[in-house]
């Protein structure tokens, strides 16, 4: 065990750019905080909850698998290791669901380049950074088991670290670094943990809405209730941290040569399951919330992370921005209230 | 906007976004808001939800209206009558505000006489809307305390868009729903810019902030901030007058910066024979669009994404925006793009950076006076009129006296529709946009994912018509007007009432614009793109 | 990756994002959390605006007509033609032979110098744009 005085912080953070590009909660101009390149005037350790979650340092929402050029083809994977900081639990949890996904049956070259080169720096949390905040729910925070190479417990003057990995160590070996023997701190890190987790109480509903999909789901009318309502943003499936699929497409840019590009799709998207001849299996904007909802609460696969719900990580984002609130709160508890 | 300037001495949105978010009712007319504005459209949705009042007016069913207390199904382009009506019944029933008539309008008296005829009885033969609707409408409109008018091109668009705004401000000073936050008469505006091209003066009567070309002291004003004499003092053409004149011989050369006139505007071929008549046309573009193709000159333009500048949304809000990748190729910056040709042309202008320029700005534009990048860069954006450089901006408009001094009632008679159907074109075309696509596709139409969503042209048809005429769901159809034909494939659905077909302009393979009829407003010079006649085929 | 604070470029309702670039290619949009407008929310359409920027069909080389065709051609011919064009018909038929259209897309420091191009160097108000489209 590990500890960090607060003050000596953006100078560790400063030496680690030596062996990673560093990603950093900053604070601009007018008062938004996004995750970008450590500019040590913009950093920031009031970051609650930024509003996109990291899953776009490993999946852009536009890339370039491929080029073709003169009938040459090229895969393009990227290069470079990327440490992040300050990676909220349910986050690092959605990472750990998505890499397994995107690598178990058919194996994402560009999802896995970048996930391995990729070091995990959590931040726990003291306590729920907004009202959406579900992690106790989900089984993913405030704080970690695994699924970091480091975690950073914030006691005030000083960080606890807890390393959760060979790169974790050799990032924490740092003279910055001080081993913490002292049974007094130990027993703070107890107390952060319990008084956290209280601080953000179960959403029972959560639990309820699955167990009730899961027997005999709920009715159309309900669906369609919040299908009439949706405005079709995608927003939900862009800002959820599980949420992996992309759409492909190529682009000729002159004789002999092009482009295959990915980018971020949503299954609310009426085009996501179109057929050639025209035909929709999901026709409506209510079968398609359906779907949406019964993946995020029914349909996952629990061999991915044991412990955790895994197709939500309960960061609560998709009520945090649907413009009409049809995010996986709103939706559990008004399954619960339908019954 | 001519229309609010006369009413109130200021064209634009009088209140604010977030105000959506405070008020007891909205009455929603000719704005499919949720498609074309989604997020105020989202707003709307929630505040119904949170127990605001919604009443929506259109020909067609747009989503909104399954959150509508009251749908007013009305007849295309009876807004003046259907306002009107509500007037009538607002005065009869004495639910007019009475302190705010007597003492911030002037014009009670005529509006009074001239709404007096509009009778529910007369209105529901007019527009359709059942008398009994309308007078509940009416009432529940005045008896808001906080009531918003929200309206979009289903209002403009028109042969008597001045009237209809005219009429959409008149109900709004009726009942006093004006001058407080939660209220006003909001036009939702189409385009990123279009409010910011209107305020720095891509207009032909005025100067940026809306100072008068035919002014002397403005002019006076602008000779010496520009350095230049023998400026024009005579209102120019509107675009709609220069099509004319463009057939006519009378205008000789066009430059057209990011503009798509031959799918945007009506009569389409018309325009595409008024372009080609021209001596020189020069078109400055991001892409080949259209209207480009036919040039002398295509200017190569940078994108928003590729240039630093500032864009005023609908509510008045100067917002920044900087460069984030470098133009295409040779591809160049527009403001420097003028600055060259300008220059060449034997007017030397010379500016370091976008911001120079709106230094210049905010010493000749006085709502836009303490619009400085520091500011900008510090917030999320001013909004005008914020003449120095510590006024905080103006959420809404009109508080405690209008623009003008007192607002005026402009009364308008109903007008039908210029082309109303007729035995052989029985049939009434509305256009608009979808949700997916926008304007004339240049940018949306390049974009996969939204392609994809929204890949081709449809129109929407009612089920008993395409029964009728034996048109089946996604079955390819013909429209024809008296200007022209297009074949595109048809959505059989309820939203569109009967003897009512709707499409878009975004899609060159079917573009309606062919189609429309150029019958223009006389003083706003919008042309009539919500209702033409037509007839409908079925393609074997 | 880098940000860049820009605004929609669509609706009038002016909702603010970041402009995500890797290198000289726009790969997305993040939408800002604090902005009043848009308060971390897009549509359909902001989500997707970073597409078309990418798109093979830009225009990276002014274009002139030739024989009926339009061909490549070099900044200066393209100016010095646009210029001399403008002000031989507007000194041949006056400035009311000319028409200037300005762009609801442009910034507000391009519509500004677009249409004080019309007045100041052509010496025409007939400047209008599609706000009546």
């Amino acid at each position: 065990m590990k500890g960090l005085a607060k003050k000596d912080l953006l100078s560790v953070l400063e030496g680690w750019r030596g062996l990673y590009s560093v990603l950093a909660p900053l604070r601009r101009e007018q008062g938004d905080i996004v995750v970008d390149r450590l500019d040590s005037d913009r950093f920031t350790l009031e970051f609650g909850k930024p509003s996109l979650s990291p899953k776009g340092i490993l999946l852009p929402q536009s890339e370039v698998t491929f080029n073709v050029e003169e009938g040459a083809y090229r895969e393009t994977p990227a290069k470079g290791a990327t440490l992040l900081f300050g990676v909220r639990s349910c986050d690092a949890m959605a990472i750990l669901q998505s890499a397994s996904f995107m690598t178990r049956d058919k194996e994402d070259i560009y999802y896995r380049s970048r996930f391995e080169d990729l070091a995990i720096v959590v931040m726990a949390c003291e306590g729920p950074q907004n009202e959406t905040c579900f992690c106790t729910t989900a089984s993913t925070g405030p704080w970690l088991r695994r699924g970091f190479d480091l975690q950073f417990y914030d006691l005030g003057d000083l960080f606890f670290v807890e390393t959760g990995s060979e790169r974790g160590a050799e990032l924490s070996s740092g003279e910055q670094f001080i081993d913490i023997t002292d049974s007094e701190i130990l027993r703070k890190i107890e107390d952060f943990r319990e008084k956290a987790a209280a601080a953000i109480p179960v959403v029972h509903e959560v639990k309820q809405s699955m167990t009730m999909l899961q027997d005999d789901g709920v009715g159309d009318d309900f669906w369609n209730r919040f299908g009439s309502k949706c405005i079709v943003c995608g927003g939900c499936a862009f800002v959820c941290p599980t949420c992996t699929c992309f759409n492909v497409y190529d682009q000729v840019r002159g004789e002999g040569s092009g482009q295959r590009i990915r980018t971020w799709d949503a299954c609310l998207f009426g085009g996501f399951t179109r057929e050639a001849s025209g035909h929709n299996p999901r026709g409506s904007q209510a079968l398609r919330l359906k779907r949406r909802h019964e993946h995020k609460l029914r349909y996952f696969n629990e061999t991915d992370i044991q412990e955790a719900l895994c197709g939500c990580v309960g960061c609560g984002r998709c009520s945090d921005y649907c413009p009409v609130h049809i995010g996986t709160l709103e939706v559990a508890r008004a399954i619960v209230q339908s019954k | 906007m001519a229309g609010l300037a006369a009413a109130f001495g200021s064209g634009a949105m009088t209140n604010s976004i977030g105000e959506f978010e405070g008020a007891d009712l909205f009455f929603v007319i000719g704005s499919n808001t949720t498609a074309q504005h989604p997020l105020i459209g989202a707003r709307i949705i929630n505040a119904v939800e949170g127990g605001a009042t919604l009443i929506v007016a259109d020909p067609r069913e747009i989503p909104l209206v399954s959150y509508a207390s009251l749908f007013l199904r009305q007849n295309i382009g009876t807004d003046v009558a259907v306002m009107n009506g509500m007037m009538n019944v607002i005065i009869n029933e004495v639910l007019y505000d009475e302190t705010f008539v007597a003492t911030r309008t002037e014009g009670f008296e005529q509006l009074k006489e001239t709404v007096a005829k509009y009778t529910p009885q007369v209105v529901e033969k007019i527009s359709g809307i059942r008398a009994a609707d309308l007078e509940e409408a009416a009432r529940r409109y005045a008896g808001a305390d906080k009531a918003m008018l929200v309206y979009a091109m289903g209002i403009t668009q028109h042969a008597t868009g001045t009237d209809n705004v005219k009429t959409c401000a008149n109900l709004a000073m009726l009942t006093g729903h004006l001058g407080r936050a939660g209220t006003g008469v909001n036009p939702l505006r189409g385009q990123n810019n279009v409010q910011g091209a209107c305020d720095m003066g891509g207009l032909p009567n005025v100067y940026s902030g809306y100072q008068r070309v035919n002014d002397d002291a403005v002019k006076d004003k602008f000779s010496k901030a520009w350095g230049v004499q023998g400026l024009d003092d005579q209102v120019g053409l509107t675009i709609t007058d220069m099509m004319t004149a463009a057939r006519t011989g009378d205008l000789k050369a066009l430059y057209v910066m990011g503009e798509n006139p031959i799918l945007s505007d009506p009569d389409g071929s018309q325009v595409e024979l008024a372009l080609s008549n021209l001596e020189f046309l020069v078109v400055q573009d991001i892409f080949l669009s259209e209207t480009a193709a036919l040039a002398d000159v295509v200017l190569p333009a940078a994108c928003y994404a590729e240039k630093e500048g500032t864009y005023t949304n609908t509510e008045r809000r100067v917002q920044i925006s900087h460069c984030a990748v470098k133009p295409p190729g040779e591809a160049k910056v527009d403001w420097e793009i003028i600055c060259r040709v300008a220059t060449a042309a034997g007017y030397s202008m010379n500016y370091d950076s976008s911001w120079e320029i709106l230094k210049e700005i905010n010493t000749v534009t006085p709502s836009y006076g303490g619009i400085t990048k520091e500011r900008l860069e510090k917030g999320d954006g001013l909004q005008w009129p914020c003449p120095n450089s510590d006024h905080p901006g103006t959420a809404f408009l009109h508080k405690d006296r209008f623009t003008k001094g007192l607002g005026t009632f402009l009364p308008c008679e109903f007008k039908p529709v210029a082309e109303p159907p007729d035995e052989e074109y029985d049939f009434m075309l509305t256009t608009g946009r979808i949700y997916c696509q926008f304007h004339t596709g240049t940018m949306t139409r390049r974009t996969n994912m939204l392609e994809r969503e929204a890949p081709r042209p449809t129109f929407e048809i009612n089920p008993e018509d395409a029964k009728r005429l034996g048109i089946r769901d996604a079955e390819m159809a013909e429209i024809q007007s008296r200007r022209g034909a297009i074949r595109l494939r048809a959505e059989v659905t309820s939203r569109v009432p009967k003897k009512v077909v709707f499409t878009t302009f975004h899609f060159h393979e079917a573009p309606v614009n062919i189609l429309t009829n150029p019958v223009h407003d006389p003083v706003s010079k919008i042309p009539e793109f919500k209702g033409c006649a037509v007839k409908i085929r079925r393609i074997a | 990756m880098s940000r860049t604070r820009s605004i929609c470029p669509f609706c009038g309702c002016g909702c603010s994002f970041y402009i995500l670039t890797e290198g000289d290619r726009v790969i997305g949009v993040e939408p800002s959390a604090g902005n009043p407008v848009n308060k971390g929310m897009l549509c359909a359409k902001g989500w997707n605006a970073f597409d078309f920027v990418n798109s093979p069909d830009r225009l990276v080389k002014p274009l002139i007509r030739k024989q009926g065709t339009l061909v490549e051609t070099s900044w200066d011919e393209a100016i010095t033609t646009v210029a001399t064009r403008l002000s031989d018909i507007g000194s041949r038929s006056g400035p009311r032979s000319l028409g200037f259209l300005s762009s609801a897309k442009v910034t507000n420091e391009e519509n500004y110098l677009f249409m004080k191009m019309a007045r100041a160097a052509f010496k025409t108000n007939s400047v209008d744009h599609c706000a009546r489209l």
